[in-house]
């Protein structure tokens, strides 16, 4: 259709293998949306500004709408799809309906991808470092107040059930 | 009992999976996307449109500009509530067009659309549209727009005035002004926003050509408005042969309520493409498309008598609609503005006068709060420096002037008839909950022992919401209706579903609705499903907006509700072979009361569906189910009261927002957690209007310099201070609910309890007045130029 040059990449998403054939500009969101159909991951300012985009390239958790598809070749990208399902929720999934995290919904899994990322980093966070955290997430509904008690009340529960769980294989999220 | 209990929403467990289903998630096999090529220029003349490059690109199905819609028939988008001047003269109204012809009046004005095969393609072919221009002066500030020397924005009325709307009483007024101890006067600016739900804006049609049905999936919050509006102005349809969709819906705040241009080109060209079409706003242009809140320059006085006792209140407001009328953009400066200025205060004579103006800017419509935090900041500004010029405490300065329970229903000098209320009670809780004394104690000892400028202010006020009735929009010019539908059909296997003509959107309507219907039906609340947001489903309904859903759709519920039992009730009579008073529910089972007999909710439901068990003399038809078009005897009136504590850095005029408390009276509360979440996400909205946000453009060359999220300053989770909340219920008269809005007061007290907060800490350097966004620039230049008013 157009002559915009291409590329083949070879990429891991939510642990399945991915070979796509895509235009060197477009970015990563485009090809999770639209091609990969993994709609969880949302737009919201295309500047790096909301984190409606947030996911985790290699562990890290990174805008999507302005890292190229082509930056992830070779990556293990993982979407709020890969944390957990209805029925089989995360924990902090499962704790932002707990405390009414969120309301319309779009800003959300950035912000559980930018919250998993926290607590994996620092098991027993403070408020303040939560709402630091958040900085590149922007939320219009919630005043943001009860995110971060959903994301202080994984904490908690999480530090008890890591003790307890000590030694196991798997990393938690 | 499920109302009153904070039921947690169904809807989340698909949102935190990431299985939403917004409108840019949707993306059918063959779609072609749109890219719209927007002015750059504020104000300029259009010259020659070049489109043919752009036309023989790869992949561009069509090219379209004013000269295609025009050929095609098509119609103008319309403004629902117009606000002609108030000698009667009808409003100087240019509607915003979907495509500018002869001139562009603002930056981000659409001049041309590419249609393409993929979204790139259509971005790519939308930059080869070659448009010549002849830029023109521009006017972006609304001070000027009346100047003689200002540009015109449509030369044809010789004036940027767009109407003008008075209220109350000028010579009692004048007469209250005559007989004063004190006079208090100030300039008030309320700044402009952007809405900005984090979704953007988004549309995909298609159309089935067998069926000459076209469906549009639309972020919107009205969804069969926006059909009405697209079918009988802009495209000349009937309306059932659209069917709009709100799918999930990312946010609203009022944005997504209107009728903006980009919307019926995309149901044209589906149409005429016989394939789905999309568009998805970027940020980008969201900030130069979507309609804007706000931006008043008032001048106002108060006039009291030597205690301190509000005598009278004159205002005069320059209320910018931008550089078209957009939906209901008139009646927000001419209606819901001033009926809210008086407040919760005694005034005995009240005088405003608003103008509205154009200015090439974006249009403003309706946002969160709509004419109400403007009101609240004339009249709690006043206030509060009346209070200090005359060294009255702020708080005992409302006690003398606040209306007291038995005062309600009250009628304001300005005309609205308040229902319900108990400011004094409320203005207790919030001083409790504060502990006012000690914190005007460490105010005195931080001044005091540290030098340290710490600074108490409040703001309570009148909100008015639960937009109806029908008859009381007309009168005010209204289009549109203000009644809200409900359907309740119960299923054949006793389960049953809600078919609401409002729209969620963030609200959770789902599990507010299932709790009051759970409630009178007598049934679980998992047996209850809710349906919004689909014209096919839904026949007829208003959408959710002015914070409504409850007080008109869920009274609307509740009487479908009480129709569907009344049903159940016959047939569960005849059923059991005994008179309906000899029958009572206890759910789920309608019995005998001293028998052993009884039949289920649900075996009803079955009997009502197979037909063939109902009274042979057809005295009861088949089917549960109940539809209602519920029209409010009024809209209501919530109030809420909020108290800010600040300390501001006097060497940087940076601002530590402390404390903030709110008390809500929303009268009946369905679902507190929900509602409590209103409220938070309403201050952010209106701490982000008093501190930070502001849509600027440049004067010099009216080019919109807050473009992006670089630059409009959206509220983060560290901008947000501690809080403490209470409330406090009277309930209202205008629905059995006793429900009023519980959604907008967050956005209304921030800018007035904000300021009054900076200036009370202030006060003493000299500082009177402040403007927002209470940036540290601004606060540290009113500290400095008090300081050298004093020392020249």
């Amino acid at each position: 259709m157009t002559s915009a040059p291409t590329r083949t990449i070879r990429l891991k998403v939510n642990g399945h293998p991915v070979e796509e054939t895509v235009e060197c500009r477009m970015p990563l969101a485009e090809l999770l949306r639209d091609r990969l159909r993994l709609t969880g991951t949302h737009v919201g300012c295309d500047t790096s500004q909301c984190g409606a985009c947030t996911v985790h390239v290699d562990g890290v958790a990174v805008r999507s709408c302005t890292l190229f598809a082509v930056q992830a070749d070779g990556a293990e990208v993982l979407t709020i799809e890969g944390v957990g399902e209805p029925g089989a929720l995360h924990p902090l999934q499962a704790a932002f309906q707990e405390h009414h995290a969120l309301q319309c919904g779009f800003c959300t899994p950035g912000m559980i991808m930018t919250a998993l990322e926290l607590l994996r980093r620092e098991a027993r966070p403070t408020p303040e470092t939560v709402r630091r955290y958040l900085e590149g997430n922007i939320c219009r509904c919630t005043g943001y107040y009860n995110i971060v008690k959903a994301i202080l009340a994984t904490a908690e529960a999480g530090t008890a059930e890591q003790k307890a769980s000590e030694g196991g294989g798997h990393a938690p999220l | 009992m499920f109302v009153g209990k904070p039921l947690r929403r169904r809807e989340d467990v698909k949102f935190v999976s990431g299985k939403g289903r917004f409108v840019d998630d949707l993306l059918p096999a063959q779609t072609a996307h749109v890219a719209f090529v927007r002015s750059p220029h504020a104000h300029a003349r259009i010259g020659s449109i070049d489109v043919d490059q752009a036309r023989h690109a790869d992949g561009v199905l069509r090219v379209l500009t004013a000269a295609d819609w025009e050929a095609a028939g098509n119609g103008k988008l319309v403004c629902v509530h117009p606000m002609p001047f108030s000698d009667g003269r009808p409003m100087n109204e240019v509607l915003r067009p979907a495509f500018a012809a002869g001139k562009v009046c603002h930056v981000g004005d659409i001049v041309a659309a590419v249609i393409a095969e993929t979204k790139h393609a259509a971005v790519d072919a939308a930059e080869l549209v070659e448009i010549d221009y002849e830029v023109l002066p521009a006017n972006v500030e609304t001070a000027r727009a009346l100047d003689a020397d200002c540009p015109l924005v449509h030369e044809e009325f010789g004036v940027n005035l767009i109407n003008e709307v008075v209220h109350g009483d000028r010579e009692a007024t004048d007469a209250a002004f005559a007989k004063a101890a004190h006079i208090t006067e100030l300039t008030l600016v309320s700044n402009r926003l952007a809405a900005m739900p984090l979704e953007p804006r988004a549309y995909l049609a298609d159309h089935d050509v067998e069926r000459d049905e076209t469906t549009l999936w639309a972020t919107a919050q009205m969804p069969h408005m926006l059909r009405q509006w697209i079918c009988r102005y802009a495209l000349h349809l009937p309306e059932h042969r659209l069917r709009v969709i709100a799918p999930d819906v990312g946010g609203g705040f009022g944005v997504k309520g209107n009728f903006t241009p980009e919307i019926p080109t995309i149901v044209w060209m589906a149409r005429e493409l016989g394939r789905p079409v999309k568009w998805t706003c970027t940020r980008a242009e969201a900030l130069q498309s979507d309609s804007q809140g706000r931006d008043h320059v008032t001048h106002a006085r108060m006039a009291f008598d030597e205690e301190g006792r509000i005598l009278g209140l004159e205002v005069e407001t320059l209320a910018c609609l931008g550089a078209y009328l957009s939906n209901f953009a008139p009646s927000i400066p001419g209606n819901s503005y001033p009926q809210t200025l008086t407040g919760l205060y005694r005034t005995p004579a009240a005088y405003a006068r608003v103008r509205g103006v154009y200015t090439n800017t974006v249009p403003i419509d309706a946002y969160r709060g709509s004419g109400r935090p403007e009101a609240t900041l004339v009249n709690e500004r006043l206030l509060e420096s009346g209070a200090r010029e005359m060294g009255i405490d702020v708080v005992e300065m409302r006690r003398r002037n606040l209306l007291s329970r038995e005062d309600f229903p009250y009628k304001t000098p300005i005309g609205r008839t308040y229902d319900s209320g108990d400011p004094q009670a409320m203005l207790d809780k919030l001083l409790a909950l504060a502990d006012y004394e000690a914190l005007r104690r460490e105010q005195a000892r931080r001044r005091a022992d540290e030098g340290r400028l710490m600074g108490i202010g409040l703001a309570v006020f009148l909100d008015k919401s639960g937009t109806g009735p029908s008859k009381s929009l007309a009168r005010k010019g209204g289009l549109h209706g203000g009644y809200e539908t409900a359907c309740v059909r119960v299923n054949s296997d006793g389960g049953v579903t809600l078919f609401m003509g409002t729209h969620s959107h963030g609200q959770g309507h789902d599990i507010t609705y299932a709790a009051i219907a759970a409630d009178q039906l007598g049934l679980d609340i998992d047996a209850i499903e809710v349906v919004e947001g689909d014209t096919g489903r839904i026949a007829h309904g208003n959408g959710t907006w002015g914070s409504r859903s409850v007080s008109v759709g869920g009274a609307a519920l509740h009487r479908a509700c009480g129709e569907v039992m009344a049903k159940a009730h016959r047939i569960a009579a005849h059923l059991l072979e005994v008179r309906m008073e000899e029958v009572r529910y206890e759910p789920p089972l309608f019995a005998v009361p001293g028998s052993n007999r009884s039949v289920s909710f649900a075996e009803v439901a079955d009997v009502a569906y197979h037909g063939a068990r109902l009274p042979a003399d057809h005295s009861i038809e088949p089917g549960l189910e109940s539809t209602v078009f519920h029209d409010p005897d009024d809209s209501n009136d919530p109030s809420a009261m909020h108290l800010a504590v600040v300390e501001v850095d006097a060497r940087t005029g940076r601002v530590a927002l402390e404390r903030y408390l709110t008390v809500d009276d929303c009268g009946t509360v369905i679902n507190p957690m929900i509602v409590e979440g209103q409220v938070h996400g309403g201050l952010a909205q209106g701490l982000g209007q008093a501190l930070m946000e502001n849509v600027v453009y440049d004067p010099a060359s009216g080019q919109l310099l807050s473009g992006t999220f670089m630059d409009y300053a959206m509220p983060r989770a560290s901008d947000m201070p501690p809080l403490a909340m209470d409330f406090h219920a009277s309930p209202t008269p205008s629905n059995v609910l006793g429900a009023k809005g519980g959604s907008e007061t967050g956005t209304i007290g921030p800018p007035a309890a904000l300021t009054n907060a900076i200036v009370d800490a202030l006060w003493h350097l000299g500082v009177r007045d402040l403007r927002m966004p209470l940036t540290p620039g601004r606060v540290w230049e009113a500290i400095a130029q008090a300081q050298s008013g004093r020392d020249s």
